[in-house]
């Protein structure tokens, strides 16, 4: 019985392994081949003469290409290290006071962000297209952060609301009656203690806002503000790119939210987890 | 849910001072309104407000409305919206290949994500690294998981044809995207699964990590078989996680978007309606038309979510 377990176990195993990191290997197998390899059939397994010169002509090229893929590694950057910095402090603030004090019209708030979870993304994107397009805001990093920061903070708030919830109330209990005032607690005891779940935030947040395509393709028009998804995306519908660079390009495009996926990957499941069950 | 006012909290008996000047000073508190928590929602409120509910009401409202902005003025046109995309044929096929998008990719996710979350629902050496790697592709850009996909999906340098071809399966390389509209539509979606699965399972496994294990050793106990274990009792338990799982999928298949415009582009072999909303919107500028059609997605993704749930859920209860 045991080792009828143990063998469906590890077919399991090799199943996961494969099916997560096949498709990966090839980008990266292809990535470090030359353009003329990778035209060969049959197709090589392991690259035979490994090359950086792909990802050495991303990064220091002097083509148009190249400078695009720059600019737009920069935007990305900005774009999602600023929505994630001012959703996790808003959604912090009001998770808190969800959590922790009774207020006039809290339900019906709270039931409000419930709302907006349930439908679709999308369907905002056309209107909202058109109340950047009266401010102004279209192709500016503050029109899209605005757009990330409303698209990630019901979630956000939900998984610290039920992450504070959680936290056992004595501390800040203590911590009232030696008179420290509310915000005191929301920074000295409460914050600290909420760490982890700030943490998983964060991270999800900051994966949320890397993988965004069809907002940016439509809120950013030009490389003052598209972030390196479009770039990449727009390199695909062109022919004339050698898939060897192009595949340089997806492993240089997914490198960051992999490390991040592979280091932190237990605050990616507690934040999951706390902020779709319950 | 527990909740408290940090306000009603008991002064320590120490520092209690003398009786009447106490209630003096809790009554007069109690007075005075509260503003703390308003100031900490009112950020949260202006973005819900402004950038989630007011939109969301203007795709409804203006649905019905006439709203092309090169060509105003705009104005109300009852139903008329509804009646174009409904005489449109490349909705019509746009409709056929979401809805063969959500069915592969609801059943894979599910049954994958099933699979996945009993391999790792007991503890062993690894099991922490295994879900590393299975988080992965959950973490990445769709669009860049369509780039990687295209190099395996590839009719002149793809790893499928290569490997088909060395195992002899095939005498020549074939055309996998764009040909063949269900086979097209399959392997963009395996895309979209691959993205999705890991959510799934990490979902289901959740629920299967409440189920006490002294069930399976009593059903080992008397004799029941692995197969006759899960079906008894691992499925039924995680019932729960197994309609969450489901309904994510609901939501990401329905929505489809970056996977078919990055591996088939506009061809109408593979096109989703969000595809057509973007088109419809975007490209002719029609956005009364892309209203409507952004409104009946989102009403058929809460319609088939709703209906998943009432069919998949149980509370289960230890």
């Amino acid at each position: 019985m045991k080792q009828r377990k143990s063998w469906i176990r590890a077919v399991g195993i090799f199943f996961i392994s494969i099916w997560s990191l096949a498709p990966l290997y090839w980008a990266l197998n292809t990535s470090l081949q030359t353009e003329a390899q990778v035209g060969s059939k049959p197709a090589h397994f392991l690259p035979p003469t490994p090359t950086l010169s792909n990802y050495r002509s991303l990064l220091s090229g002097a083509g148009e290409l190249q400078g695009a893929i720059r600019r737009s590694t920069a935007n990305i950057f900005i774009e999602c290290s600023i929505a994630t910095i001012v959703t996790v402090t808003l959604s912090t603030l009001a998770a808190y006071a969800f959590a922790r004090i009774k207020f006039r019209g809290r339900h019906i708030l709270f039931y409000a962000v419930l709302f907006t979870m349930a439908f679709p993304a999308y369907t905002t994107l056309i209107p909202l297209y058109r109340i950047l397009t009266t401010f102004g805001l279209v192709n500016t990093y503050t029109g899209i952060i605005l757009v990330y920061v409303s698209g990630f903070l019901p979630l956000a708030t939900w998984i610290l609301y039920n992450y504070m919830s959680s936290l056992p109330i004595a501390i800040e209990e203590a911590g009232q009656v030696d008179g420290a005032n509310r915000m005191q607690v929301l920074w000295h005891l409460v914050l600290p203690l909420a760490r982890p779940g700030i943490i998983s935030t964060a991270i999800i947040t900051f994966l949320f806002a890397w993988a965004q395509f069809l907002f940016p393709l439509v809120l950013s028009s030009d490389l003052s503000t598209q972030p390196l998804t479009v770039v990449i995306a727009a390199m695909q519908g062109r022919h004339l790119i050698p898939f060897s660079l192009l595949s340089a390009a997806g492993i240089f495009a997914i490198g960051v939210p992999a490390m991040i996926a592979v280091t932190l990957n237990r605050y990616i499941v507690s934040g999951l987890i706390t902020g779709s069950v319950k | 849910m527990t909740t408290f006012e940090l306000r009603n909290a008991e002064p320590p008996s120490g520092s209690t001072p003398a009786d009447g000047s106490a209630r003096t000073k809790v009554m007069r508190r109690h007075r005075r309104f509260d503003f703390l928590p308003y100031v900490l929602v009112t950020p949260l409120t202006l973005f819900i407000v402004g950038l989630a509910l007011i939109p969301a009401t203007f795709t409804v409202v203006q649905s019905f409305y006439r709203v092309q902005p090169l060509d105003p003025p705009n104005r109300f046109t009852g139903l008329n919206n509804f009646r174009r995309l409904f005489n449109d044929n490349a909705i019509h096929s746009s409709i056929g290949n979401t809805a063969l998008y959500v069915l592969i990719g609801v059943t894979l996710s599910t049954v994958l994500g099933i699979a996945m979350a009993v391999t790792l629902q007991h503890k062993f050496a690894g099991r922490s690294i295994l879900i590393a790697v299975l988080i992965l592709p959950w973490a990445l850009p769709g669009v860049v998981e369509g780039i990687v996909w295209s190099g395996i999906w590839d009719s002149n340098t793809g790893a499928l044809n290569s490997l088909l071809t060395s195992l002899h399966f095939i005498d020549h390389y074939q055309v996998f995207l764009g040909q063949h509209r269900i086979l097209t539509i399959a392997a963009i979606e395996l895309v979209q699964v691959w993205q999705i699965t890991p959510l799934s399972a990490l979902l289901v496994l959740a629920a299967l990590q409440n189920i006490p294990g002294d069930l399976y050793e009593a059903a080992y106990i008397d004799g029941c078989s692995p197969w006759s274990v899960f079906r008894r009792i691992t499925l039924p338990l995680a019932r729960p996680g197994i309609a969450i799982a489901m309904v994510q999928a609901v939501i990401a298949t329905l929505n489809i978007f970056d996977q078919p415009y990055v591996l088939n582009g506009a061809a109408p072999t593979a096109a989703s309606l969000t595809m057509q909303t973007y088109f419809i919107s975007f490209q002719n500028l029609d956005f009364g038309e892309g209203y409507a059609l952004s409104l009946l997605i989102t009403v058929v993704t809460l319609a088939v979510s709703l209906g998943v749930v009432k069919l998949v859920y149980r509370p289960v209860e230890f």
